[in-house]
């Protein structure tokens, strides 16, 4: 191909992928139209996910006014926002559900999408961007468990980091030590520790926050640009106008969520879940205590983790990260049918390994 | 005498008069229950008449009804001096509103010539009775101020006396004047009520606030065509002012609450001092353990040899916690051969922290992944996720004198006395790792 062809049909690609023309409040807003029909209540799911986002930037903001990053301090910060600051249990717990809420609108919102084919030309970049946010939702996810400085967090963050390090056991020579260099590169020092806080502190508070906006910017104008996907085989038989009536709906959707994330925070501590001594501060020279896990939304690959060998794993999910990725390529040609069936396979393996992962485990273990 | 007849008597008979006349009214007249309308014979100057005027008027009967029927609460009220000074500056105001529409409305009644076609010569006699009621009412207030306060113990009583059946005018007959002449003539016009437009009082249009407007006009086809328009653009201002203030009042709820919370969030918790105290107390010590932490990665960086514990306190079944060279957990154990026993505690599995206590097989357990290692030669149980042996500590024995008793390398070479009684005395350490120079 010569280069003058190449730069014409790089042209085209983008052209079709942000055309122009609908750049403007009349198309993407005015003109939009939601189709209606059986599968209609996934066009939410993106719109909950946003708002639990939001849910987490306010209440993020607020818990920021007492937190404190360090070592000696964090635990007892957090517990003086539970215990002393009038709202601050209510605050820490919204932050605390609404990530759950948040991670779960996010992996409806995946399958769904898959389902739904919403990847299809011209949607690819919606696409990419979308898994690029879900990497950024569970890096948030990650990073946030270790603020609180109990023994769950550290000891899960260790696991977690450690497991990088595992990677090095396959590689060759020289290289084997590459993985624990990158492992501690990230933890800051030889152990978890107050400058792995600081790091974690900045990640989980500035940079993923400013990447996920960054991200999601695109994302959303790439939606508003191409619209709604139609989502079934056929033509939808009615359409509903964006603005106002399915922004309304919208609305209406993320009162409901408020209500639901008000009344849980106001009355289910995030911590009544597990067993207290987990939530007892750090302590370096202890052992560590029993039922160290990671937060419910890491059980799909937890507990395989645990059970399959770590190369299964790895090969795995490095698999799973390229076919999400390369998903509007990959799946270009296959029908509605087939990806539902997919969706829905995954949908049961997420559901069965994080309700019961831990009965699988011990299954196996015993 | 003739106080007698106008502060019992003629009460009397004006309620009489006004019940009775009312039902008769009401039953034999029904569509008279109202003002008769004048509002398309005229309608530049009645805005600036009626409104100013039913604005004035409603705000001071409402001041006189409350302080009737709940004087108890009202005057516990007027006892705040500010409370006070302003209902009477509100009243005084209103009072000048009401006769600034009234005498408005006066000059209109007289000036316009349609006006003047509907007017009775008994709308003249109410609106005159209204003017005096209000201009007494209203030097009263300036002449003897603070009515609203002292009036709950004289007009108050002296009135449910009256509905009580009980009648005292003992309350009102030295009063000056002024007042006299306000109460006559409240009870005149409540006498007139039936036979007047005053009757409209019983009759007020709450629905007109809730219904569609309706415009009164002259019918013809271009006007039948304007106020379609006209009905259509009001109607639909009306949904939106209805809109409008639904959403701005829940949004000032809204804002108030959350604003409420908010705000004590940022202000933070009231200073207990027991609890505060406790506080700084956990603070200070979580800093001691971080400040302890920091010594210890110190002494490993700078001494050769770090105490772990006395010779004679190690156990075989239970492990004694510290922290080796490479700032990972470690664990002594007493050996079987009364050796001491080091062996790292952080897990070759994924590092976590293994246990300290020593089952019936000589092991001890990783309780993250559950890996099982033999303390003696540190391997995992087969089938274990740790796949690597623990590994195993250099120590020293250390007499009082500072001689070196015994000691072993990582290997497990073991070199010096193996004397237990010898090593009663002594403290154990660990030791430098030889460094493995990069």
């Amino acid at each position: 191909m010569k280069l003058h062809e190449i730069v014409k049909n790089t042209e085209t690609y983008v052209a079709e992928r942000f055309p122009v023309e609908k750049m403007s409040y009349s198309a993407m807003v005015e003109k939009k139209e939601v189709p209606v029909h059986r599968v209609s209540w996934a066009y939410y799911m993106g719109g909950l996910a946003l708002y639990f986002f939001s849910v987490q930037v306010v209440t993020g903001l607020l818990l920021l006014f007492y937190y404190q990053p360090t070592v000696s301090d964090a635990h007892a910060s957090v517990e003086f926002i539970t215990e002393h600051v009038p709202g601050g249990a209510l605050v820490r717990n919204m932050h605390a559900w609404a990530s759950s809420l948040m991670i779960g609108a996010v992996m409806i919102h995946l399958l769904t999408s898959f389902a739904m084919k919403a990847f299809a030309k011209p949607r690819e970049i919606t696409w990419v961007t979308g898994v690029m946010l879900l990497g950024i939702t569970f890096a948030l996810g990650f990073t946030g468990y270790l603020l609180p400085w109990h023994q769950v967090a550290v000891n899960a963050t260790k696991i977690g980091l450690q497991s990088i390090e595992e990677v090095g056991q396959y590689l060759p020579g020289a290289m084997a030590e590459w993985p624990r260099i990158v492992k501690e590169i990230i933890q800051g020092e030889a152990a978890v520790g107050q400058a792995t806080l600081s790091r974690f502190f900045a990640l989980h508070v500035i940079i993923l926050p400013l990447s996920i906006i960054g991200v999601l910017g695109m994302h959303l104008l790439s939606v508003q640009l191409h619209g709604m996907s139609k989502g079934i085989d056929g033509t939808p038989t009615r359409h509903e106008k964006f603005f106002p009536t399915f922004f309304m709906k919208d609305l209406s959707v993320w009162g409901v969520a408020f209500i639901i994330l008000f009344v849980i925070s106001l009355t289910i501590p995030f911590e009544s879940l597990y067993s207290y001594p987990l939530f007892e501060p750090f302590n370096s020279k202890g052992s560590t205590p029993d039922g160290i896990k990671p937060e419910w939304y890491f059980y799909f690959i937890y507990y395989p983790l645990e059970l399959l060998p770590y190369w299964v794993i790895l090969v795995g999910s490095g698999l799973l990260g390229a076919i999400l990725m390369g998903t509007p390529w990959i799946f270009k040609n296959t029908s509605r049918k087939t990806l539902q069936i997919l969706a829905i396979l995954a949908a049961i393996y997420l559901v069965v390994m994080t309700v019961f992962g831990e009965q699988i485990y011990h299954m196996f273990k015993a | 005498m003739v106080d007698a007849f106008l502060f019992i008597g003629l009460p009397y008979l004006a309620l009489v008069i006004c019940v009775v006349g009312c039902i008769w009214r009401s039953r034999y007249k029904k569509f008279s229950m109202s003002a008769r309308s004048s509002q398309f014979l005229e309608d530049g100057k009645l805005l600036f008449g009626s409104l100013p005027w039913h604005i004035g008027i409603i705000t001071i009967l409402l001041g006189h009804l409350i302080a009737a029927v709940v004087p108890r609460v009202w005057s516990s009220l007027m006892s705040v001096p500010a409370i006070l000074f302003s209902v009477e500056a509100i009243g005084v105001a209103c009072s000048l509103l009401a006769i600034v529409g009234l005498t408005t409305l006066i000059i209109r009644r007289i000036t316009d010539a349609r006006v003047q076609a509907v007017t009775t010569s008994m709308d003249l006699v109410v609106v005159l009775l209204l003017m005096a009621q209000i201009i007494v009412g209203l030097l009263t207030a300036v002449f003897y101020p603070y009515g609203a306060n002292w009036s709950t113990g004289t007009v108050v009583p002296y009135f449910w006396g009256l509905v009580t059946l009980h009648p005292d005018m003992s309350y009102v007959t030295g009063f000056p004047m002024l007042f006299k002449l306000h109460i006559i003539g409240a009870w005149i016009l409540i006498a007139l009520v039936p036979f007047t437009r005053l009757m409209h009082v019983l009759a007020v249009p709450l629905g007109y606030i809730f219904r569609a407007p309706q415009i009164v006009l002259w019918n013809n086809a271009r006007r039948r065509r304007v106020a379609v328009e006209a009905t259509a653009r009001a109607e639909s201002r009306r949904d939106f002012i209805k809109g409008a203030v639904g959403v701005t009042g829940a949004t000032a709820l809204l804002a108030l609450g959350i604003s409420d919370k908010v705000l004590t969030y940022f202000k933070g918790p009231d200073p207990d001092p027991e609890a505060e105290s406790a506080l700084l107390q956990k603070k200070l010590e979580r800093l001691q353990q971080t400040a302890e932490e920091r010594q210890i990665e110190l002494e490993r960086q700078k001494n050769a040899m770090i105490l772990v514990a006395r010779y004679s306190e190690l156990e075989e079944s239970q492990g004694k916690y510290f922290i080796d060279y490479a700032m990972a957990p470690g664990l002594a154990f007493l050996g079987k051969d009364s050796l001491p026993l080091l062996i790292s505690a952080k897990c070759t599995h994924l590092g976590c922290t293994v246990g300290s206590q020593v089952n019936s097989e000589g092991q001890i357990l990783c309780p993250c992944h559950v890996s099982y290692f033999n303390i003696v030669t540190g391997e995992p149980n087969p089938g274990a996720p740790a796949k690597v042996p623990l590994p195993h500590l250099a120590w020293a024995l250390i007499d009082a004198n500072g001689e070196t008793i015994a000691s072993a390398k990582a290997s497990g070479e073991v070199s010096g006395s193996s004397d237990p009684a010898v090593f009663a005395q002594c403290r154990l350490y660990i030791t430098q790792p030889v460094s493995t120079s990069i």
